[in-house]
């Protein structure tokens, strides 16, 4: 058993100045059944509109006209009076049957005294006699062979109606009294039922019913099987299928596929029910209010259905309203229709002279159209998104593929703004920047920015944008192109990952070839750490230690270990694997770390080091780890350059100064051989050594570290004998680029 | 002046390390003189003076093999104690080929680096001893006239007085004159004393 509950305030007025009236509206299906819900909807909103008071609303749901079990109905009485918290409505509405014999049932525990306005049912259903004096009732008195009559009327050639009428018990109760008021009609027509049926089984007997057949729609809530229908979705569905025409019973059926007739008037019934509900709250005692039942308003009708089944509006009964017609412009509006005849007839001569032009232009048309099509074809086979921009109208025109591209739906509207929401934030000022640019400066502009999709992934697109220069010469129209450059995006970050990590793999290298300098440079403070860590232990053995000589001793071993830390630091920096940072560079003192890392090599292979840096240099943007890099290379290659000199002549100059542009220039000269003349062309190229122990990428990496840098290296043959190489840095104002 | 004279000369560019192996030789109750280079070293040097040197092999300009060229070269006999950064054994093998003490990998304990220390100081002492001992026999020698000189080498080649006064033109009893104070002179009674002081001085038969 379940129930739903929902006390809605239905009006705002302040409390203070009037009383609200607290109403409770009892169902007895859930919400979606009709007519019952189309009986509360008119009433409530007629009640609430025509009322002086604020209308407190309780709406109950009892699905117990489903399941029909009295004995199960205590919880809801409870939970009825709960809902209310111990005070009683000034107006109690059963809607239908079912709801008002449950009240009848339990009026002592609900509310006695309260009035109650018994809303929608039949007049057969509650007969005067069980009314009290506090009880009233708007009720409708169905005219049941008149549905029938109306059948006959429209198809007299009918001989088999179905009648579609529910299972539940209040449906039973119907079919049992349509029955019986159909039975007169026995000699004229075979009637069927289809109470009997699930709803499946219904709609294949509607999709194949004999001909000269109509199916007459009653109720449905629940089929045999027990399966509930909420009536105006099943009716849709019958009507789709049914080879006859629908015929219904309510007005709110019209519209859903039914023919028309006479029918039941559930607005009407509505309204009359607030009428009602006001006199009661005005005083008026209920059990005086006899209000008349709700009959058949004039029969009404559906356009499109009569059409469909060939039914001659001829047929209908005198006074018969026909609704969803599509109207004549004679019907609506005789005299008008006369002007535009008239008007027509001058137009006609006008039009012929105008003829001749309208198939060039047509030709002309046709011909663009074809032009515009191809163009389309062409610029969505690669991929490529069209546009045009109007700033005076803020008119976008695009390609259809554009919004595949943006990942937009399809149905979504192709507005500027549109566009931009899907744009990466931190792209978009600088896109749409790019195309404020195109206009204002008649250029052409180019802006690579990112969308984002609704599934999250990223898309690279590029933005090409022209001003249109109009026929006035002033520019206010901007066209261009969009195209998806994610892979090559992803192509590039992928080759910017993989030189860095060729880069990385350098280091490691060049630091593996260094590992006994680099031991050394460890082992020299680390040996005068422990050397000065036991001649403090000896002082001590000594008895009366001199504490000045012990703190000597003691700030020697932390000064070492600083230097440890140093070496080390230095060697993590290199060792590290990890992207580009811009730091600002000092480039003598990366001059110094890292002839500081070659100290001992450079004892080992007895080459002395001159350095002439100078002071004030600018300070670039950069990687210290990456150009300390390129650095501890240029050096390697010298030393490595200079294994054939004699060991009087082995020297190395590295010398720093700011160029004339106001960057920084590193010069590394060596006294080796130089550079041969076939060896020239061939320094860059990846994996080209003179070494015997080479990898031959070293330059290459340099190279590629320095230009993504903004700067150039180079290397030639120097005067003096020896190669020289020479890089250079722009000052920070320089962009780095990208990866 | 110390009674002992011993003193160890500590050799390394680094001047930390310098410093400190210094300070920690001193505790350890040796006369210690740092140096900051090759060169600085060898023109205070005194290879007269008792004592040993530290040094590390890998040095700007002069490295510790050619030092150690340069302090065993003709008489000298300074023992040497190399300390190195890595343990290179080609380095060491020439090092020890040409004397060195001991050759020691950084970073040295003191117990290491002050046994290897001991070891040079009784080498230089027997070295020391060795050198007095000619010196004196040298001495002794010079104050012979180039006669009795000549007496002595016939003497110690096993020849008989009138072997060499044949050889030298002369007569015996003239051999005999010269042979006794060349004897009183050297203050040797028997021709093995004599032999085995000539092999000292290196004078052959």
């Amino acid at each position: 058993m379940c129930f739903a509950a929902a006390p809605v305030i239905l009006s705002t007025i302040d409390a203070a100045s009037a009383e609200a009236r607290r109403v409770l509206l009892l169902h007895a299906f859930g919400h979606p059944y009709s007519p019952w819900s189309d009986f509360a909807a008119s009433f409530r909103a007629e009640l609430v509109k025509k009322s002086p008071d604020p209308i407190d609303l309780y709406e109950v749901s009892l699905d117990t006209a489903r399941v029909q079990d009295p004995q199960g109905e205590a919880p809801f009485v409870e939970y009825i009076r709960a809902l209310l918290g111990g005070r009683s409505p000034d107006l109690i509405v059963p809607v239908g049957a079912p709801a008002a014999f449950f009240l009848q049932r339990h009026r002592a525990q609900l509310y006695p005294t309260t009035p109650m306005l018994i809303l929608g049912a039949d007049l057969r259903r509650i007969p005067g006699a069980r009314l009290t004096k506090y009880d009233t009732g708007v009720l409708l008195d169905l005219d049941l062979p008149a549905y029938l009559d109306n059948v006959l009327r429209l198809l007299p050639d009918t001989t088999n109606v179905a009648v579609v009428v529910g299972h539940s018990p209040v449906e039973r109760y119907w079919a049992s009294e349509v029955q019986r008021e159909f039975e007169r009609f026995g000699d004229r027509v075979t009637i069927s039922w289809f109470n009997d049926l699930t709803f499946g089984e219904m709609l294949r007997r509607a999709a194949t019913m004999p001909p000269r057949s109509a199916i007459f729609w009653f109720l449905l809530s629940e089929d045999a099987a027990g399966v509930p229908y909420s009536q105006d979705r099943a009716l849709e569905t019958m009507r789709e299928v049914a080879n006859v025409p629908v015929f219904g019973m309510g007005d709110y059926e019209l519209g859903r596929g039914i023919v028309g007739g006479p029918l039941m008037q559930t607005q009407a019934l509505g309204h009359a029910g607030a009428e009602v509900a006001l006199r009661i709250f005005k005083g008026e005692t209920p059990g005086d209010i006899n209000p008349p039942a709700v009959l058949f308003g004039a029969p009404t009708y559906d356009a499109r259905e009569l059409q469909r089944w060939g039914i001659a509006e001829s047929r209908l009964p005198p006074g018969s309203i026909v609704q969803f017609r599509e109207p004549t412009m004679w019907e609506q509006h005789p005299g008008l229709a006369v002007a535009a005849a008239f008007a027509f007839a001058l137009q006609t001569a006008v039009l012929a002279v105008l003829l001749v032009q309208r198939r060039r232009r047509r030709r002309a048309e046709t011909l663009l159209k074809e032009s515009e099509e191809r163009m389309t074809f062409a610029a969505s086979s690669v991929n490529l998104s069209l546009w045009q921009f109007d700033r005076d109208t803020g008119e976008l025109w695009t390609t259809d593929n554009c919004r595949t591209l943006f990942g937009l739906r399809d149905d979504a509207a192709l507005t500027r703004e549109a566009l931009l929401a899907t744009i990466h934030p931190e792209d978009r000022e600088s896109a749409v920047a790019s195309l404020r640019q195109a206009l204002d400066a008649n250029q052409f502009a180019i802006d690579d920015f990112r969308v984002v999709l609704p599934d999250g992934r990223i898309r690279w697109v590029r933005a090409r944008a022209r001003a249109h220069v109009g026929n006035l010469g002033g520019s206010n129209r901007v066209a261009g192109t969009f195209i998806d450059i994610t892979e090559q995006k992803d192509a590039a970050a992928e080759a910017g990952l993989r030189r860095q990590e060729v880069a990385h793999l350098m280091r490691v290298y060049t630091l593996g070839e260094l590992s006994g300098a680099i031991a050394h440079e460890i082992n020299q403070p680390l040996t005068a750490i422990l050397s000065n860590a036991q001649a403090a232990l000896h002082l001590l053995d000594q008895g009366s230690p001199d504490s000045a000589e012990l703190r000597d001793v003691l700030k020697d071993i932390v000064h070492e270990d600083r230097r440890a830390g140093e070496v080390i630091q230095r060697l993590r920096g290199l060792l590290k694997k990890g992207e580009k940072k811009a730091e600002t560079l000092d480039v003598n003192s990366l001059v110094h770390s890292t002839i500081a890392l070659l100290r001992n090599e450079l004892i080992i292979r007895k080459i002395a080091v001159k350095v002439d840096l100078a002071e004030a240099l600018p300070a670039p943007a950069g990687d210290s780890i990456q150009l300390q890099q390129v650095l501890l290379n240029l050096m390697m290659n010298a030393m490595d350059a200079m294994a054939d000199t004699p060991v009087a002549q082995r020297f190395i100059a590295v010398s720093t100064r700011t160029t004339s542009s106001g960057g920084v220039e590193v010069r590394v000269r060596d006294r080796g051989a130089g550079i041969g003349p076939a060896q020239a062309d061939q320094l860059f190229q990846p994996f080209f050594t003179t070494k015997g122990h080479g990898l031959g990428l070293g330059l290459t990496i340099c190279s590629s570290i320095v230009q993504a840098h903004g700067g150039t290296l180079s290397l030639k043959n120097d005067e003096s004998g020896g190669a020289v190489a020479v890089f250079t840095l722009p000052g920070h104002e320089i962009l780095l680029a990208a990866q | 002046m110390n009674v002992d004279p011993f003193t160890v000369f500590v050799v390394d560019d680094d001047p930390g390390v310098l410093k400190a192996l210094s300070r920690v030789l001193r505790a350890r109750g040796y006369a210690v003189r740092p140096y900051a280079s090759p060169q600085a070293f060898l023109a205070d040097h005194d290879p007269a003076a008792p004592g040993c040197a530290v040094l590390d092999v890998a040095m700007p300009g002069l490295d510790g093999l050619a030092l150690q060229q340069a302090l065993t070269a003709g008489e000298a006999h300074r023992p040497v104690i190399f300390i190195t950064g890595k343990g290179d054994v080609p380095t060491s093998v020439r090092a020890m080929k040409a004397g060195a003490i001991d050759f020691l990998t950084k970073p040295v304990s003191d117990e290491v680096l002050v046994e290897a220390i001991a070891r040079a100081r009784n080498k230089d002492a027997e070295a020391r001893e060795r050198h007095a001992e000619l010196s004196a026999i040298q001495a002794k020698l010079a104050a012979l006239t180039p006669r009795e000189r000549e007496v002595l080498g016939h003497v110690v080649a096993g020849r008989l007085n009138k072997q060499i006064a044949g050889d030298l033109g002369t007569v015996e009893k003239t051999i005999k004159v010269h042979r006794s104070r060349m004897m009183e002179k050297l203050g040797l009674r028997t021709v093995a004393d004599l032999v085995r002081m000539a092999e000292k001085a290196g004078i052959s038969r």
